[in-house]
């Protein structure tokens, strides 16, 4: 297979000699820190920093034994749903070269697919981990917010992103998923619960008696090959002793813009360490330092990320703040609120993972609305913050669809338990 | 004359905003000493939180928010259910992140108050807030001031030093009280243990400043709210101490009444106070104020809060201490102040006075000891290792081995010059109280010596027998209990 552009980096990272990922290669995304190993967030901004410390998940995966062989490629930043806004250049999907893998985890869900690395972390601010797995037909989990430690991770939007496996079969990334999780003392949003939770061993697809909700507003609008194919994996499920009913959340049709907003907002603050005094590019330091922060962000950002900066600068600014950021938020707990009805009555809730089949590269790259609009079905989960799972569910015109399962907050065990079922 | 005063009279209208350096362990957000060791390089004390590198996160110092829930309670303010931190975003380098940690809308404190006397009278000033922020790291302008350097350095070894921020009430009506205030925070602060004066730039004050019309103030001394946002008003940075508070708000409020009378608008503005030159100095005017896009924190969860003001106990403040000194030592109110004033001196006072006679530690504490150490511009925390020795000294007075005289001229000023313990100092000096027989041959000698002075007794001159008991002093040496000599020559002259 020719050369997908999975990784920025490929150095070896040697675990412990023993351990229940031990003979397990990794490809951590770029946006991870590495003690040692250059960690760029695909942006020229980070090109050549080597963070002094690891990321609490990748000292988890060296203590269990895995050997970290790259750091994956990525949108800048995490700011995008193809991999394309990358400054080392776009991954191509390994199932179809001309098209995109997906984003912004596309080097993790690529180096999985083209057999890379046998498992790989990924992660998730409002599909980064999903969208990639759906792409390239393999399997991807968002945790809840708080089953995993984000200490090391180079946060695009903090109450939004969790880190999160992606694998070939859904028992793999469940595996992963229980090395990586559990509470952090460098992280005080994690949390005990799911600590003691066995992932690998819920993948035993068991679905008899399950009751799965579909949700007619994640179908709307969605291409008619992704439908039927959804469709088709759900009635596998009923076959197998689960119960469809049909769930109702209509907060979700304001989903995209909270995220939007939400996420631009975090992104203009937490991206503003980026000024060229202690690490990362630099335009140099002569001059009124004003005027030098400007240059060196001018510089070191892509276009994407500038977009964001500014509209999330915009949205948090006086006079616009209320109208914006406030607003976004009430929707944030609307959308919560739906959710929390909605799993009164259900254990899981289905969906297309992605209204859409992979891009074409450089299709959609000069229009960022119908990029944001392809993630639709994915974030009101990060809004939500709850756990899902995308598992490839056959596939549509040659290419993967993904079907993605909702989970209740740290009911990660159901989602894998189902997911394990479409598999079969 | 009378159009002109009313016009001219002009009521100061005074806010404050104190930051106040938290004595904790370790920063607010990491694990980073507080303590700078001696000589440290630049940018040691750091690690990836309070440096911001890429990825690390904050995790919140429960020391800081005890020793803020403390804080609360010595105020009498009202903590909440649940309290929650704010990114404040600006762009400086002196700030890791490009934003400061800090807490907005729902701070550790609210409504508090705190009690200052100001000269013969008490008053209240209202606490609006209190809240917990970190510290920036520290700028070296290399060659100059910020506008004159060649080139900025920066050093991160304070960032992420655990601070509250105190802000009053509009409710100072003149420099004075401001600095009473200040000196009075202290003192609480110091009580509780949470703060350490002595530490270079513990405390940093900025202060808002305007002049209202004079009939604005009501009958009880507030300024309403729409005659406070007439006013252009003035914010003061740089201000370190107490003593500086009051030099710079009355350089302030001049600067502004002079404008005033000469029919010039003060200008909305911030003002630096330049401590060297005595002055305050336009900074930046208020329009151009920053908008500091705040929002919540999501990396510190909200911080449940509610049950620790009952959990969190705080020692006897000044106040209650002043109260209770008097009543349990019979002091008056001029000594119980002295005594209360700063911890440390209070501490030792209660340790002499439950061990020698009361009155007796109230003087040679209040008087002798802080009256000594004043002169030589010291204070007690300069001798902290040496108080037995004090206590030792006092003892020696107690128990008459020793006259007040020889203890303070002597043995007192001896310990402070020469570092030499009491004991020492008497036997070197030779200063044990003279015996009896001795004595009693200095009162004969002096009675046969000064034949026109005993006369003089004999004639009721009662200055005769001071002059004696002075003869006595000198040939013992002044080891004799002048009282004692006193008594012993009445008796021979009246045998
Ligand atoms: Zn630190």
């Amino acid at each position: 297979m020719a050369d997908v552009n999975a990784f920025i980096t490929e150095e070896t990272i040697e675990g412990a000699d023993d351990g229940p990922l031990a003979g397990t290669t990794v490809a951590v995304k770029d946006n991870i820190s590495t003690a040692g190993v250059e960690t760029t967030c695909g942006s020229r901004m980070l090109e050549g920093y080597v963070p002094p410390y690891d990321a609490t998940v990748v000292t988890r995966l060296a203590d269990a034994g895995a050997t970290i062989v790259g750091k994956a490629n990525m949108d800048e930043f995490g700011m995008g749903t193809t991999t394309e806004t990358s400054h080392f250049g776009p991954t191509r999907n390994p199932v179809d070269p001309d098209r995109v893998p997906g984003g912004s985890s596309g080097g993790s869900a690529a180096a999985v697919a083209a057999g890379e690395a046998d498992v790989a972390l990924g992660t998730d601010t409002g599909g980064s981990v999903r969208c990639p797995a759906a792409f390239c037909g393999v399997v991807g989990i968002k945790p809840t917010y708080g089953l995993v430690s984000r200490y090391g991770l180079i946060a695009y939007a903090n109450s939004l992103e969790q880190v999160g496996p992606i694998a070939g079969t859904v028992e793999e990334a469940a595996a992963l998923l229980d090395v990586i999780a559990g509470p952090d003392p460098h992280d005080a949003t994690t949390r005990e619960a799911g600590a003691d939770a066995n992932y690998a061993a819920a993948a035993d697809g068991d679905v008899e008696g399950m009751t799965v909700g579909v949700v007619p507003e994640l179908f709307e609008g969605a291409h008619e090959g992704v439908v039927e194919t959804v469709e088709a994996a759900l009635s596998d499920l009923e076959a197998q002793g689960a119960e469809t009913v049909e769930v109702s959340l209509p907060s979700v049709e304001h989903a995209v813009q909270a995220y939007y907003v939400i996420a631009t907002s975090e992104a203009s603050s937490n991206l503003a360490r980026f000024d060229g005094v202690r690490y990362g590019h630099s335009a140099g330091h002569d001059g009124n330092w004003n005027e030098t922060f400007a240059e060196t962000r001018s510089e070191g950002f892509g276009e994407e990320v500038k977009r964001r900066i500014l509209l999330g600068t915009y949205a948090l600014s006086a006079g616009y703040h209320e109208k914006y950021y406030a607003k976004a938020q009430d929707a944030r707990a609307w959308v919560r609120s739906d959710f929390d009805d909605a799993f009164a009555d259900v254990d899981v809730i289905a969906s297309p993972t992605m209204p859409v089949l992979p891009f074409e590269l450089g299709e959609g790259i000069d229009d960022p609305m119908t990029m944001y609009l392809a993630d639709a079905n994915t974030t009101p989960v990060n809004l939500a913050n709850l756990p899902a799972i995308s598992v490839p569910a056959g596939t549509a015109e040659g290419l993967p669809v993904g079907l993605q399962l909702i989970g209740p907050k740290f009911g990660e065990e159901t989602i894998v338990r189902a997911a394990s079922a479409v598999e079969e | 004359m009378s159009t002109r005063t009313a016009t001219e009279e002009r009521a100061v209208v005074i806010g404050l905003e104190v930051h106040v350096q938290l004595e904790t362990d370790t920063k607010i957000f990491c694990g980073c000493s507080t303590e700078p060791a001696p000589d440290e390089e630049p940018n040691t004390r750091t690690c990836p939180v309070c440096l911001g590198l890429p990825g690390a996160l904050p995790v919140l110092n429960e020391g800081a928010v005890e020793a803020a829930v403390k804080i609360g309670k010595a105020l009498e303010a009202d903590i909440p259910e649940r309290t929650t931190f704010h990114r404040k975003n600006y762009y400086y380098p002196d700030l890791p992140k490009n934003f400061q940690i800090t807490q907005y809308d729902a701070p550790i404190c609210a409504d508090g108050e705190l009690e200052v006397a100001v000269e013969d009278s008490r008053r209240t000033i209202g606490i609006t807030r209190a809240h917990l922020e970190e510290d920036p790291g520290s700028l070296q302008h290399a060659g100059g001031s910020i506008d004159t350097a060649d080139h900025t350095l920066v050093d991160y070894n304070r960032a992420g030093t655990p601070l509250v921020e105190i802000v009053t009430e509009p409710d100072f009506r003149s420099p004075a009280e401001t600095r009473a205030f200040l000196a009075k925070l202290e003192e609480v602060l110091e009580y509780l243990g949470v703060f350490d004066a002595t530490r270079d730039g513990s405390l940093r004050v900025d202060a808002n400043v305007s002049l209202v019309p004079g009939e604005a103030v009501a009958d009880d001394g507030s300024v309403p709210e729409d005659a406070l946002a007439e006013a252009n008003r003035t914010e003061v940075k740089n201000i370190s101490s107490h003593k500086g508070a009051e030099k710079a708000l009355a350089y302030e409020v001049t600067r502004q009444r002079n404008a005033l009378r000469r029919g010039r608008a003060v200008d909305q503005e911030t003002r630096h106070w330049d401590e060297s030159r005595g002055i305050t100095v336009s900074m930046r005017s208020k329009e151009a104020e920053k908008d500091y896009r705040y929002f919540r924190e999501a990396d510190l969860p909200p911080l449940e809060v509610s049950d620790w003001r009952e959990s969190i106990p705080i020692p006897e403040l000044p106040d209650a201490r002043r109260e209770r000194f008097r009543a349990e030592y019979g002091l008056d109110a001029e000594s119980a102040d002295k005594l209360t004033s700063r911890k440390a001196v209070a501490d030792f006072y209660e340790d002499v006075a439950d061990r020698f006679d009361p009155d007796l530690a109230a003087t040679w504490v209040a008087d002798n000891l802080l009256g000594e150490l004043n002169y030589r511009d010291m204070a007690i925390t300069d001798v902290a290792d040496r108080l037995e020795e004090f206590a030792r000294l006092i003892e020696l007075v107690d128990a008459g081995e020793l006259t007040t005289k020889n203890a303070e001229e002597v043995v007192l000023r001896g310990m402070l010059d020469d570092g030499d313990d009491p004991d020492t100092i008497v036997e070197r000096e030779g200063l044990g109280t003279a015996d009896t027989g001795e004595v009693e041959a200095a009162v004969a000698d002096a009675i046969d010596d000064n034949p026109e002075a005993v006369a003089d007794y004999h004639d009721g001159d009662e200055g005769a027998i001071n002059f004696l008991v002075g003869q006595v002093m000198q040939r013992t040496g002044g080891s004799a209990d002048p009282g004692e000599v006193n008594a012993l020559l009445r008796e021979r002259l009246d045998e």
